[in-house]
């Protein structure tokens, strides 16, 4: 069932390319309903056990996967927010067959990235999940793509490259026969060839963290895609690094992440606040969402870098469901978009015509600043009292973040939604349709999981702990 | 089936039924039109495949070890007949067009891969070298052939500055025949562990010198610069086959030298880490600065070069493995984008970066599979080329030299961008007119093309069918012959 979730919508994409251009949508909203249906069985079975055979045998290169706690929440999110994207661009792309297949195909990407079990494995989805995102800011993108793409493929690409060169030192170094995880843990490296291996490591996952200095990609990347903010959301479940870290980077490099903790810690603070501080700034709707993510991201590796089991599994919680509102808010972008043509945030009465638009809007920014009976709150929450206990200074810093958002949020809210609406504005017309879904789903999880955390700690929690369990006593 | 008369032929067969393609094409020419013998020789490869296959595991040899027919050769071999099947497939399309349809052209190119079959195959250095030579003297004929003032310049090019390699290569073999006293892989192998410190001297001369040779065959910086003028300027289907074929033989010889006969002797690993060190960095930079597609393209191949030579660094049982699979892999993927070159042309400049442009709208099937061959060539899974470039990172790295792994991974990250720029264009919509040529859609061609983006896209997806047969550590450790 596990090979099926995974490979799925990687044949429905390439389904779509041969079926009829009036069938399209349909098509690619079954599969992606499929995936997501086949993601709750599993999760109703309890989980998919470690399913283990020789890839390239020669070389040690297994085909490992599992979906279980973190990964398993992660790529339930992931199934549910692809569905939500396909929902969202079969009513706003015209023709949008080509947008669609992309999507599918980053879809396997991405659950393969949460499923791997094996290195090479976990490299190959890694990477496998660029080439629709750089095809679809290709084929969708604005005027200046082309330097948005060349900065996130080089990013990307200089982060995984020197991963793979710790990939080959980690089995080299530690003589382990293959790159599955197992085998991994039980040949494990020590001393400062560790520290160097998750250097190297580590550079690839504050990539796609992103975190700072790492993260000048991520604004271009999301101020030039598509305005249907489809591709954004895409970008959004892309930031696996946190992910990455938890299942990778803590497991191998024990040592690696004490001896590094205050200093990833103090990135990490400065990360949430700095990307706060310049959101604020910010006069574009996806540059304000895209650093506002950043801020989130920051958060995330504060309480993965803490190694607190608090703050950890408040740092998974967090990025799972950041996923959800912080999608939900591009695509509420985009249709604001469509209706004023401006991605700006200055534009000012869009709340008289449009009610419910900008109703829906607050509610996502309220969950996305992390205000108490949303998801958000929960995670940034245990992230803050998590490294409150090993760093409090640094935990101070990054609570001032959620002043910071408070401000960015509400300012561009303000200008956008409320103030008045210029004279000789279009008429703003209300959601209709599926929109109400697009927006009202996400919504309904974030506010779900922000006042019933149980579902989702329950299979957090046990993930976590294993996890921290094998860096001893913490 | 061929019977074989005699045990001694049997090594020899691959390449006298090659051989034979040249003298067919060299005297049928007179009656027979281009195409007819374009298809001969076509039979000809693939009987010379299959007669390669036959000798699987017989570790014949011939010349009393002279000419050797093990599983290294027979993997190379195969190789270079992949290569060599795929630039007779464009030719068959193209060469019209390139003014070069004429049954020299045949002749010549049999000529030139009867000479990378009996470096692949060879047992000594006298032997390499006259593959060598046969495949140079028939390469610079090749660059030369069409009537153009560039080809002309390409070919000269290629004959001084290919001439200067040979000479310095022959003046390498002749000091390690001094210092060893034999020319065989295996005598030299043999002797090289226990010289006296005034024959150390020269044969760390005679490696080094050696090196140099073939670092201008293969396009090794410093002595790489050749390159780009020739391949840029010979047209299409040549530079296809100079930058396959020829370079996988050039490979092979140095797999065959480094690897088995001077695997012990000093000095030379040092000196090559360093030219791959250079390759990797002059190569990557220089082709972010093209505009010419097809030049864009020769500046990759010098860049895979320095990927190609990493293998060379591992030990022979990780690097022979690495650089077994790696090159076939890049020729598959070379060739498939040439390939594409070659058909969209519309003359033999090549296409300018910018003129790809909105290619996807116009020919969407070729513009995926050229932008499956970037993928693949930039390093990315599920492509094959990953995997090429992960063996070759892994091969150095486990041999203690991380600082190259480390420098090649970030290198790649320039070569992702100059492949980006091409492969991202071609997907973006266009308004202006085509600019390629627009009958370059042939069954041939696209044959080629498409065995090219399948075996890139299969052999990623199940590296093991290719690799399974390449890793053997037996294979690559008894490279100088036993």
């Amino acid at each position: 069932m596990i090979h099926f979730m995974i490979f799925l919508p990687l044949l429905g994409s390439l389904l779509l390319l041969i079926t009829p251009v009036r069938w399209r949508e349909e098509v690619a909203g079954f599969f992606a309903a499929v995936t997501l249906g086949l993601g709750l069985a599993i999760w109703r079975a309890g989980g998919a056990d470690l399913f283990s055979i020789n890839w390239v045998p020669s070389l040690g290169i297994t085909y490992s996967v599992a979906l279980d706690g973190v990964s398993l929440t992660l790529a339930l999110v992931t199934a549910f927010m692809t569905l939500i994207a396909i929902l969202y661009a079969s009513r706003r792309v015209a023709n949008p067959g080509t947008m669609l297949a992309l999507v599918l195909a980053m879809e396997t990407g991405l659950l393969g990235i949460f499923a791997a079990r094996d290195l090479i494995l976990f490299y190959v989805f890694f990477e496998d999940a660029l080439l629709p995102a750089l095809l679809m800011l290709a084929i969708y993108g604005k005027a200046h793509r082309m330097r948005a793409l060349v900065k996130f493929a080089a990013y990307t690409l200089f982060g995984s490259l020197l991963m793979l060169v710790s990939i080959i030192g980690i089995k080299s170094l530690g003589g382990s026969p293959t790159f599955a995880l197992v085998d991994l843990v039980a040949n494990p490296v020590t001393g400062p060839a560790q520290t160097w291996l998750y250097l190297g490591f580590l550079t690839a996952m504050a990539v796609k963290l992103p975190l700072w200095p790492l993260h000048a990609w991520l604004p271009d990347f999301h101020e030039q895609n598509h305005d249907s903010g489809v591709p954004d959301l895409m970008g959004t479940l892309y930031k696996v690094g946190g992910y990455g870290i938890f299942r990778f980077g803590i497991t191998l490099f024990p040592d690696a992440s004490e001896e590094l903790r205050p200093i990833l810690m103090g990135l990490a603070a400065f990360t949430a606040l700095y990307a706060a501080w310049i959101a604020f700034r910010q006069t574009n709707w996806k540059r304000l969402l895209a650093y506002a993510g950043l801020s989130h991201m920051g958060f995330v590796a504060l309480g993965l870098f803490s190694l607190n089991e608090t703050a950890v599994i408040g740092s998974m919680y967090l990025l799972a469901f950041q996923n959800v509102y912080t999608g939900a808010l591009f695509l509420a972008v985009g249709m604001l978009q469509e209706r004023i043509g401006s991605l700006d945030t200055r534009v000012g009465g869009v709340m008289n015509q449009a009610g419910a638009l900008g109703g829906l809007t607050m509610a996502l920014w309220f969950a996305s600043i992390a205000v108490p009976g949303f998801a958000g709150f929960v995670g940034e929450f245990s992230i803050l009292l998590g490294a409150y206990q090993v760093q409090p200074w640094i935990a101070f810093v990054a609570g001032l973040t959620t002043i910071a958002a408070a401000v960015y949020a509400l300012s561009a809210f303000q200008t956008t939604f409320w103030q008045g609406r210029p004279l000789g504005g279009v008429r703003v017309p209300d959601l209709h349709s599926t929109e109400w879904l697009v927006l009202g789903l996400p919504l309904a999880v974030a506010l779900l999981f922000g006042v019933y955390s149980a579902p989702a700690l329950n299979l957090i929690q046990p993930a976590v702990r294993t996890v921290l369990a094998a860096l001893g006593g913490n | 089936m061929l019977q074989i008369p005699d045990v001694a032929l049997a090594p020899m067969l691959p390449i006298l039924i090659v051989l034979a393609g040249a003298i067919a094409s060299t005297v049928l020419g007179f009656n027979l039109p281009r195409r007819a013998l374009t298809i001969i020789n076509l039979v000809m490869l693939v009987l010379s495949g299959v007669s390669m296959m036959t000798l699987w595991n017989s570790g014949a040899t011939a010349f009393g070890g002279g000419l050797q027919a093990d599983n290294a050769a027979i993997l190379l071999g195969l190789t270079i007949l992949v290569g060599s099947i795929m630039t007779l497939l464009v030719s068959l399309d193209t060469a019209y067009r390139a003014r070069v349809s004429f049954p020299e052209f045949d002749a010549m190119l049999m000529y030139a891969i009867t000479g990378t079959l009996l470096i692949a195959f060879s047992g000594d250095l006298i032997v390499m070298l006259i593959g060598l030579e046969i495949m140079s003297l028939s390469g610079y004929v090749l660059a030369t052939l069409q009537a153009s003032r560039r080809a002309e310049e390409s070919g000269l090019k290629y004959f001084l500055l290919g001439a200067v390699g040979s000479a310095i290569l022959i003046y390498g073999i002749a000091f390690v025949y001094g210092a060893t006293g034999s020319l065989s892989y295996a005598g030299i192998a043999a002797k090289a562990s226990g010289l006296t410190p005034a024959n150390v001297g020269i044969l760390v001369g005679g490696a080094l010198l050696l090196l140099a040779g073939f670092a201008f065959k293969v396009a090794l910086a410093p002595f790489h610069q050749w390159t780009p003028d020739v391949y840029s300027g010979a047209p299409t289907s040549v530079s296809l086959f100079l930058s396959t074929v020829v370079k996988v033989a050039a490979f092979a010889g140095m797999l065959r030298v480094f690897g088995g006969a001077l695997a012990d002797a000093p000095g030379w690993a040092s000196v090559l880490q360093i030219l791959t060190a250079a390759t990797l960095i002059i190569g990557n930079t220089a082709a972010l600065l093209q505009r010419n597609f097809k030049r864009m393209l020769a500046y990759s191949a010098v860049a895979h070069t320095g990927f190609l030579a990493m293998c060379l660094l591992g030990t022979p049982q990780a690097g022979g493995a690495a650089l077994g699979y790696y090159l076939l892999v890049y020729t598959l993927m070379t060739a498939a984008a040439l390939a594409v070159v070659a058909a969209l042309q519309r003359d033999e400049l090549g296409m300018e970066i910018d003129d790809l442009r909105g290619l996807y709208y116009r020919h969407p099937a070729y513009a995926v599979a050229l932008a499956v061959c970037l993928a693949s060539l930039a390093g990315l899974p599920p492509f094959a080329g990953f995997f090429g470039k992960y063996l070759a990172f892994q091969a150095a790295f486990q041999n203690g030299y991380v600082w190259i792994s480390v420098l090649a991974a970030l290198t790649s990250v320039a070569a992702l961008i100059y492949y980006l720029r091409p492969g991202m264009l071609m997907f973006m919509p266009d308004r202006t007119p085509a600019r390629e040529y627009p009958n370059g859609q042939r069954t041939p061609t696209n044959f080629a093309v498409v065995l090219g983006v399948l075996g890139v896209t299969v052999l990623g997806i199940l590296p093991n069918i290719w690799y399974g047969w390449v890793q053997n550590p037996a294979i690559w450790q008894f490279l100088a012959g036993r």
